[in-house]
């Protein structure tokens, strides 16, 4: 079994040491209200972040965070402000022959989150990944991308007779499943992911986190998962990257981010993240919700809900930097207290446990399947 | 032993479509006591939304409530007439949306929508209408001076709250929730859930939440009724459910939870998918699906079976199933 | 206080039931059929359709032959009775039909494309495009109608072609609003966004993406066209603008009407082709309410359901 690289060790590849997918200093603004307007909403401030080959990295931050916005810069629906995107060393904001675009299109799929909407609804669902198939795959012929149809279709866990049905006749769990084959039509090497399983049911998204995890393994795609939910970056990630109101707050192998949450805004989400097994970890009742981001000044902006919050964070932007090798959190009060060497102080009451413990049992490796044959929703 | 504040015994709704009925929701029976909150939980199309609006007398054509009855303060609210429903609307009970902007007027302001609420079930100047709206809009955590924004101008969890404190203007006994979290971010989720028990203990109303992510109400809920493919699969107090659970369905929507901490497993969901409930199988509906299925759970379908004070439609739990066995199979 | 009725079948979708095994066509034929509107909208423009292509097998008079008596009244030869000059009013009626259905089914599909190509194209590109596309949208729907209609007939050479290229021009706006509001709801949908990660040019989505979802709504334009167009045509040719040498039902009303049939007493040369544009708009109209119904069925009659045993 082939073992996730970080990229630390760098990306796999001919271009040795340069990871899948760089972005520096990544950012996008809007200008709210017309021409003349003054109002920049910053939805995505200066992120710099590494994806490497056969890796799963998770972007987690509530609505308000940039997350989406990031998704739709990876697939260039608009330019950023300001900013490179690497994709395998080259810079891709700036594509403008059709070739070059197709080309970053056929690496670099999307699968969407709202599996109801995602597919045109005369069609049958065979349409999009044919239609995948016919602008990427130009060397097949009409019988080998209905063989390549029917092979997309049995990795996501699909029957290939489903490839006649409509869309209504499918259901969710099963829609986004064909969105997952349509991106892996192209034979891509990295799937962006859009909060691909928000819209499922709990009991059906297990199902496609494994499914996740195995075309990591099997197929060597890295995949970029966007979501709000802790627990399931947790079980699927290799890293997590916490975004707050358009900034990185920390980024980090999973089981670091999650044992050792550095950034006060990641305690936060840890305590609330429910877990129904456990006892309820009170969260303070006033805790506010993300700001929209209008002609920010400088200084943090988890500011005014951080019970840790010194004059420092009013003053100065808190940059990244490490608090264990390849572990990033942006706060100076979690950086001073690496500095003096101190433990962390904690902004929200959340269990602090050794990473060690936690990576025990195995990951999703989504080489087991469940119990019992029966196939996949 | 008071009688309980919501008896609902028997409730069946069909769908009727234009070539066969659909049995949204079968027989199905609950009862709510005073201050009490019941989780309903289940997965898209179990039935539970269907089964919330019956209860609240909202269903429209092509739903048909078919049968049943729902006993609301003595009274059976399917036999009574508009009239008598209107005046115990919002007063006695009140509904709570999954979305608030499907709910709210856009184009009205906060203080607009309370008014018209008021208006339409009780006769109250402008000045106590006024205080009225200031009084909730406190209660849920809301800023009075948001009285006269849009609902755009409000962010999701205060559209939310929003929602709730208009539920709460006449403090009904008993109000109906329709998975108002499900728009909302984990955090402001938490902060909603806390404001809701809060409320509910500081005015005593009682609450059926109806919700598809069971860990929303895990904390919160007094018992939990889980639904599968329009019937009751489980009815329990919530801390012994989640201990301990019955009904194979149960553990296997437990089992689907990553966890947030501790050591990590292999997640496996629950294999399928639920039912077409125009097609249902014989004998138990949980069956294709079911790790611990037996020979008998094609041909019988169960029944509720009470098991130390919770109740479980399984066969396992069916005192014959496990002694002869009719019809025996090998 | 609005609250959302749970009658949609989104309910049941998420249930994975399966829809009747009967296709989507099949179903919707079904439903065309069983609407009283739907049926009689459909029988009125078979029987005229009918009659347009098979002239000659309802009436045996050459249309344009003088040679029968002036100013008969009805009779058994001729059923609607004779003009000025002795002409067979009823098989004028009767060959005048195909010429008609020929302008207003034209000019009801040119219009539609022409409005699904602005309307469609203004709300799938936004911005700039969609601003011009839309002031000029607007512009031809404050020009009133009637008058510009007139103007342009006056100057241009009179006959079918102008009928056709004007009743075009004037036509296409109001369909092209509908439509482009129907393209910008799509534009949330992610269907749309997917085709264009993927790599799809804009004018593939446009043809291959968005068309065919509003096909229903496509098919109520050009019905709603249609009765505009009816009645339209018909006016011009009544107020003279149309050429008399083209037989149409709206010049046989302006032979009629120049002629002072009504005044004459013979009140059929005139009401006849009057009743006949009537009849035609209404077929479309029929037509048209039938498709809203199937496409939206709180429009729907309350229909006792027939007794059926479970299937």
């Amino acid at each position: 079994m082939v073992e996730s690289t970080t990229p630390a060790s760098g990306g796999t590849g001919p271009e040795s040491g340069e990871p899948l997918l760089r972005t520096v200093d990544l950012t996008r603004h809007f200008r709210l209200g017309g021409f003349r307007s003054k109002n920049i909403l910053h939805a995505v401030d200066s992120l710099s972040m590494t994806i490497g080959e056969r890796e799963i990295v998770a972007v987690v931050g509530e609505s308000g965070s940039g997350k989406t916005t990031v998704a739709r810069l990876l697939t260039m629906i608009y330019p950023p402000t300001r900013g490179t995107i690497y994709y395998r060393g080259r810079a891709v904001n700036h594509l403008h022959s059709r070739r070059d675009i197709l080309w970053y299109r056929g690496e670099v799929p999307l699968v969407f989150q709202d599996p109801y909407s995602a597919m045109n609804p005369v069609f049958r669902v065979s349409h999009g990944v044919m239609r995948s198939l016919k602008l990427h795959r130009p060397e097949l012929d009409r019988a080998g991308r209905q063989r390549e149809a029917q092979r997309v279709f049995d990795t996501v866990g699909l029957s290939p007779d489903m490839l006649a049905k409509f869309p209504y006749e499918m259901s969710g769990g099963q829609r986004q499943r064909v969105g997952f084959a349509q991106a892996l039509a192209v034979q891509p090497r990295l799937i962006l992911a859009d909060e691909p399983v928000s819209m499922l049911d709990v009991s059906i998204r297990a199902g496609i986190l494994n499914m996740m995890a195995r075309l990591r393994e099997e197929e060597g795609v890295s995949l970029l998962y966007i979501t709000h939910d802790l627990a399931s970056a947790r079980y699927v990630a290799d890293r997590i990257i916490v975004m707050y109101a358009g900034h990185q707050v920390e980024s980090g192998p999973a089981d670091a981010v999650l044992s050792q949450p550095r950034h006060p805004y990641t305690q936060l989400l840890l305590s609330a993240a429910p877990d129904p097994r456990e006892e309820p970890v009170d969260i303070p009742a006033d805790s506010g919700e993300p700001p929209r981001v209008i002609n920010p000044a400088e200084g943090c902006r988890f500011r005014q809900r951080c019970p840790l919050a010194i004059e420092e964070c009013a003053r100065v932007t808190p940059r990244l930097s490490p608090v264990e090798p390849g572990h990033d959190v942006a706060c100076h009060v979690a950086s001073a207290d690496v500095e003096a060497n101190r433990p962390p102080r904690l902004a929200f009451s959340v269990k602090m446990s050794s990473a060690a413990s936690s990576a025990t049992a195995p990951r999703a490796s989504g080489a087991t399947r469940p119990a019992g044959g029966i196939r996949h929703d | 032993m008071t009688d309980p504040l919501l008896e609902v015994k028997d409730l069946t709704v069909d769908y009727q479509a234009e070539y066969a009925d659909v049995r949204a929701v079968d027989h199905v029976s609950l009862s709510v006591a005073a201050g009490e909150f019941l989780g309903v939980v289940g997965e898209s199309g179990c039935g539970k939304s269907t089964l919330l609006f019956a209860i609240a007398q909202l269903l429209s054509p092509p739903a048909v409530l078919i049968g049943g009855s729902v006993k609301f303060t003595g009274k059976d609210m399917v036999r009574l007439t508009e009239v008598e429903l209107r005046h115990m609307r919002w007063r006695d009970y009140a509904v709570v949306m999954q979305s608030a902007m499907n709910a709210l007027n856009p184009m009205k302001s906060v203080a607009a929508q309370f008014a018209d609420a008021i208006r339409a079930h009780s006769k109250m100047t402008a000045k106590e209408i006024r205080n009225r709206s200031a009084e909730v809009l406190r209660l849920v955590g809301i800023d009075p001076a948001h009285l006269d924004s849009y609902p755009h101008q409000l962010s999701g969890g205060m559209r939310q709250r929003a929602m709730i404190a208009m539920a709460l203007l006449f403090t009904p006994q008993l109000v109906l929730m329709d998975e108002p979290t499900s728009a909302l971010d984990v955090v402001a989720q938490r902060a909603l859930m806390r404001q809701i028990k809060e409320l509910q203990v500081q005015l005593g109303f009682a609450v059926i939440f109806v919700t598809h992510d069971m860990s929303v109400v895990s904390h919160y809920s007094d018992r939990v009724m889980v639904m599968y493919a329009g019937q009751t699969a489980e009815v329990g107090g919530t801390r012994r459910m989640f201990a301990n659970p019955l009904h194979p369905y149960t553990r296997g929507l437990m089992d689907a939870f990553p966890s947030i901490r501790g050591a990590r497993r292999e997640l496996t969901g629950i294999p399928g998918s639920p039912p077409d409930l125009g097609h249902l199988p014989s004998g138990c509906r949980f069956m294709p699906r079911c790790p611990d299925a037996m020979p008998d759970c094609v041909i019988r379908s169960p029944e509720m079976y009470a098991v130390d004070g919770a109740e479980v439609r399984c066969l396992l739990y069916d005192g014959q199933a496990h002694e002869g066995r009719i019809g025996e199979t090998a | 206080m609005a609250i959302p009725a749970i009658g949609s079948n989104s309910a049941l979708s998420g249930a994975g039931v399966s829809a009747p095994s009967t296709s989507v066509r099949v179903r919707f034929l079904r439903t065309l059929f069983s609407s009283k509107k739907a049926t009689a909208g459909l029988v009125i423009l078979l029987v005229i359709s009918f009659v347009a292509a098979f002239p000659g097998l309802l009436t045996h008079d050459d249309p344009n032959a003088a040679i029968y008596g002036i100013e008969q009244g009805p009779s058994l030869q001729h059923l609607l009775g004779t003009t000025l000059v002795g002409q067979d009013v009823f098989s004028q009626l009767v060959y005048g039909t195909r010429l008609t259905l020929v302008i207003v089914v034209v000019v009801s599909v040119i219009a539609t494309v022409l409005s699904m190509i602005i309307g469609i194209t203004a709300a799938y590109l936004g911005g700039l495009a969609d601003r011009s596309l839309s002031l000029l949208t607007d512009i031809f729907l404050i020009i009133p109608t009637l008058p510009l209609l007139i103007v342009l007939a006056f100057y241009l050479p009179s006959g079918v072609s102008t009928m056709i290229l004007v009743l075009c021009l004037t036509s296409w706006a109001f369909q092209a609003r509908q439509l482009r509001s129907q393209g910008l709801s799509l534009r949330s949908r992610d269907f749309l966004a997917s085709a264009r990660v993927r790599g799809e040019r804009p004018l593939y989505i446009i043809l291959v993406e968005i068309v065919p979802t509003m096909t229903s709504l496509l098919a109520a334009s050009f019905l709603g066209v249609a009765v505009y167009v009816v009645g339209f045509a018909a006016g011009l040719q009544f107020l003279g603008l149309g050429n008399s040498s083209e037989l149409t039902w709206g010049t046989l009303l302006y032979q009629a009407q120049a002629n002072d049939a009504l005044i004459s007493g013979n009140v059929w040369w005139e009401l006849s082709p009057g009743l006949a544009v009537a009849l035609l708009g209404a077929g479309f109209a029929l037509l048209n309410y039938a498709f809203d119904e199937i496409g939206n069925p709180a429009l729907r009659p309350a229909r006792r359901r027939r007794d059926r045993s479970a299937s």
